[in-house]
């Protein structure tokens, strides 16, 4: 049992992957094209939140303002294009900065002025989700929804020559921020394991002390960590805005910035494992509104909601499991190793306490 | 010695007060930002909050001044807490404020064990379905095995049941509640694994949970928005002006009832826990150093483990007493407003101390009760929440601020003996 958790070999890792990727592929071509699709659209914000959240926790900062972000990101997009007409693309740039400039002050007053980082994104959450509704009727007078034809929803963009290919065109035909978010994935992989800056993220994050004595200015890499974060975040908040339905609702992500930081955890804080457990997330929800939709199934549509949930906390228990198991096993080889001298000591302690 | 005492229990309670003042300022940006008059719109604010009917100005707070009810045409004055003509709007902060109380108990125990738990929305959820379900199905069995309808009852049997139902309903919403809490409390001690992130997801399912019940078996009635059945009289815990006091005007419009006592009585008994008892000790122990707790002799884990499940108990107390004696039946929304994250704030905004908590709950349900009925200008009820999260800003920046103090104290009157060769030195340099 001990052997079996201790899943440290590479053989089992790798059979692992490639039964995931198999798994993936058949679901890929073997379900309907509407649940692919939806599936991919409503895995795009937990993509970007979760990159979000494990590009800040490799820097060793718990961000659990990723909510706070993601809603400032999709109230900003809609606010600069209602009335202006301009460009959609203008509306992800000024959300993605929006998010970084929450990101930023998140940093300076956790690092400069050493607030309790739970307390500041509780507060920051608390902040972020009433003062957007306050200005969307103090500046915008409407109530709870800012919707209008001025504002413009991302265009959806076919790929050249993959939306001919019959079965494959089901990766083509999204907006661009799904594209985006893909290239992000393998940007924050390169940035994070191929990159100068990455490699100090990553040292932080595991050695705070040891990473300031080898001369890493600790307090920049975090606040830069935490900036970048929040720009994903923010893109993730306005393919909820503009992305799918070019308006602005309160409490617009409902939640899903917590999930992309339970999404980042169950990926182990790796973006290719994140991009695939989004996807997995992405799919549970299009599921249950696929079932209530076209099935016409009597099946809970909000059990089905809790299924990545409860799958986020059995990898948990799952991987402490694991930690638990290698530490025993040390032990236990330990004891096989060097029993006969802890005995002969323990012996040796028992007889000259005796004289 | 007294007087250094003196000056840290000024300090101490000096820095809440400036963070609210603070708070208050900076929010007043954005009063002004919707082109109101800020000290308008807080007198308004105030008044709505803890003053009482007919409240137009800061000062009738305190003293207000009202026709006499013999004499109409003089005007009497009266301390204004305790004028009730047409109900006071503390009364409705009370209602508010059972909950707050209960939740930010709940975070308090878990704090004091040194357990981050924020799980008090999903424990608080939990505990209230089972009370809208026990609030119903109980009673209706108990009438089924009595053979009577619950028309026919009679009077002795109702009685019983009067005083048995809301107990058995409490009863299981606290071992809910205390068990769905018991769960992260078992794998950060068992595992080790971040008790912040598991109560995190236990919230999200709690809330699917509850949001699949009140649509699918517990739904009572085909109406828009799905809600459970009605729980029964006899189980329904009766605000103080419709039983117990119902000609104390100042309770009128107010749904506050037994429940108000009950997050009294778990406060003084949270206290006395805290830090009167050997378990209150123990817990409190682990949570400075827990291997050291153990090397003492303290049985950590099982204190850990006593303290997430009392925290649990008591959110789902607060889940009980909504339902059982404000809402009297879960609608769709319930689950996933976020009720319980109101009361870790509270209880981070208190610094875990039980008279905190009632300051704060108070001032807590007062901004949020007064920001509600705000009908100022064009100000959104969000104001409330915007002052809450500055002030929670503001306050935790105690160390800032303390460094700032101690910088400025050192400026202004620097210690003699030292200052005079640094001085020197400086000069010579």
């Amino acid at each position: 049992m001990i052997a079996l958790l201790n899943i440290n070999n590479r053989a089992l890792r790798i059979g692992l992957i490639i039964v995931g990727v198999i798994v993936a592929i058949v679901f890929f071509f073997g379900m309907p094209d509407q649940l692919v699709r939806s599936s991919i659209r409503l895995a795009t914000p937990y993509i970007l939140g979760s990159l979000a959240a494990l590009i800040a926790s490799r820097a060793g900062v718990l961000n659990l303002a990723i909510e706070g972000k993601m809603l400032l990101g999709s109230f900003v997009a809609v606010a600069v294009l209602y009335k202006t007409g301009l460009n959609p693309i203008v509306g992800v740039i000024a959300a993605m900065l929006s998010g970084g400039a929450l990101g930023f002050v998140f940093a300076v007053l956790y690092l400069r002025i050493r607030i309790n980082l739970v307390i500041l994104a509780l507060a920051l959450n608390l902040f972020v989700a009433n003062a957007t509704v306050f200005f969307l009727r103090v500046s915008f007078g409407s109530f709870g929804t800012l919707a209008d034809p001025s504002i413009n929803s991302l265009p959806i963009i076919d790929l050249p020559v993959i939306s001919s290919i019959p079965l494959l065109s089901r990766l083509s035909g999204y907006n661009l921020l799904v594209y985006l978010s893909w290239v992000l994935v393998f940007l924050v992989w390169l940035m994070l394991f191929r990159t100068r800056f990455g490699r100090h993220i990553r040292a932080v994050g595991e050695n705070r002390e040891a990473a300031e004595t080898v001369g890493i200015n600790v307090t920049l890499v975090q606040i830069f960590a935490l900036t970048i974060s929040g720009m994903l975040a923010g893109m993730a908040g306005a393919f909820l805005s503009i992305g799918v339905l070019s308006q602005f609702v309160e409490d617009m992500t409902a939640g899903r910035g917590w999930t992309a930081i339970t999404v980042s955890l169950f990926a182990f804080e790796q973006p290719i494992a994140a991009f695939a457990t989004s996807l997995f997330f992405g799919l549970s929800e299009s599921l249950s509104f696929y079932f209530q939709t076209q099935l016409k199934i009597d099946l809970p549509p909000d059990l089905l909601l809790a299924i990545p949930q409860i799958s986020a906390l059995s990898a948990l228990i799952l991987v402490a499991l694991r930690i638990r198991a290698a530490e025993l096993l040390k032990r236990r080889n330990f004891v096989a190793q060097f029993g006969h001298e802890l005995n002969n000591l323990r012996k040796g302690v028992f007889v000259g306490g005796q004289d | 010695m007294t007087s250094l005492k003196l000056r840290q229990y000024l300090e101490n309670a000096a820095i809440p007060i400036f963070a609210v003042l603070l708070g208050l300022l900076v929010s007043s940006l954005f009063v002004l930002a919707a082109h109101n008059d800020p000290v308008q719109t807080y007198q308004r604010l105030f008044c709505e909050g803890f003053g009482p009917r007919g409240c137009q100005t800061f000062s009738d707070l305190v003293i207000f001044r009202a026709p006499d009810a013999a004499n109409p045409d003089v005007l009497q004055t009266f301390f204004a807490p305790l004028y009730g003509i047409g109900g006071h709007t503390l009364a409705v902060v009370l209602e508010r404020i059972t909950i707050l109380i209960l939740t930010a108990l709940s975070a308090t125990v878990a704090f004091q064990a040194g357990l981050f738990s924020i799980g008090m929305d999903g424990q608080l959820v939990l505990g209230s379905i089972t009370a809208a379900f026990l609030g119903y199905w109980l009673p209706n069995q108990v009438y089924a095995l009595a053979g009577v309808d619950a028309k026919t009852a009679t009077e002795p049997l109702l009685t019983i049941m009067h005083l048995a139902m809301p107990l058995l309903c409490i009863a299981a919403a606290m071992i809910v509640g205390g068990f769905y809490s018991w769960i992260a409390g078992y794998l950060k001690v068992k595992l080790n694994v971040n008790e912040l992130i598991v109560t995190i997801i236990l919230n999200a399912i709690a809330v699917s949970i509850v949001h699949y019940l009140v649509n699918n078996p517990l739904r009572a009635d085909f109406t828009n928005t799905a809600r459970t059945a009605r729980i029964d009289d006899t189980a329904w815990l009766v605000p103080f002006n419709r039983g117990l006091l119902p000609d104390v005007e100042w309770f009128s419009g107010s749904r506050v009832g037994i429940g108000i006592i009950m997050a009294l009585v778990a406060a003084v008994a949270i206290g006395f826990y805290l830090w009167r008892t050997t378990a209150g000790y123990e817990q409190r122990m682990t949570r400075g150093s827990g291997l050291f707790a153990r090397f003492a002799g303290v049985a950590n884990e099982r204190a850990a483990l006593r303290a997430m499940f009392i925290s649990g108990a008591l959110s789902g107390l607060a889940g009980a007493i909504q339902i059982l004696g404000v809402e009297r039946r879960v609608v769709d929304g319930f689950a996933g407003a976020g009720l319980g994250f109101d009361g870790v704030l509270v209880a981070v905004l208190a610094r875990e101390s039980i008279v905190g908590i009632l300051i704060v709950a108070t001032f807590f349900a007062g901004l949020e009760q007064g920001a509600i009925n705000l009908q100022f200008g064009d100000i959104p009820r969000q104001l409330g929440g915007i002052i809450i999260a500055f002030i929670i800003l503001f306050n935790s920046m105690e160390d800032f601020f303390r460094r700032g103090l101690t910088r400025l104290r050192l400026k202004l009157r620097p210690p003699k003996s030292n200052s005079n060769t640094i001085t020197g030195e400086a000069k010579t340099i």
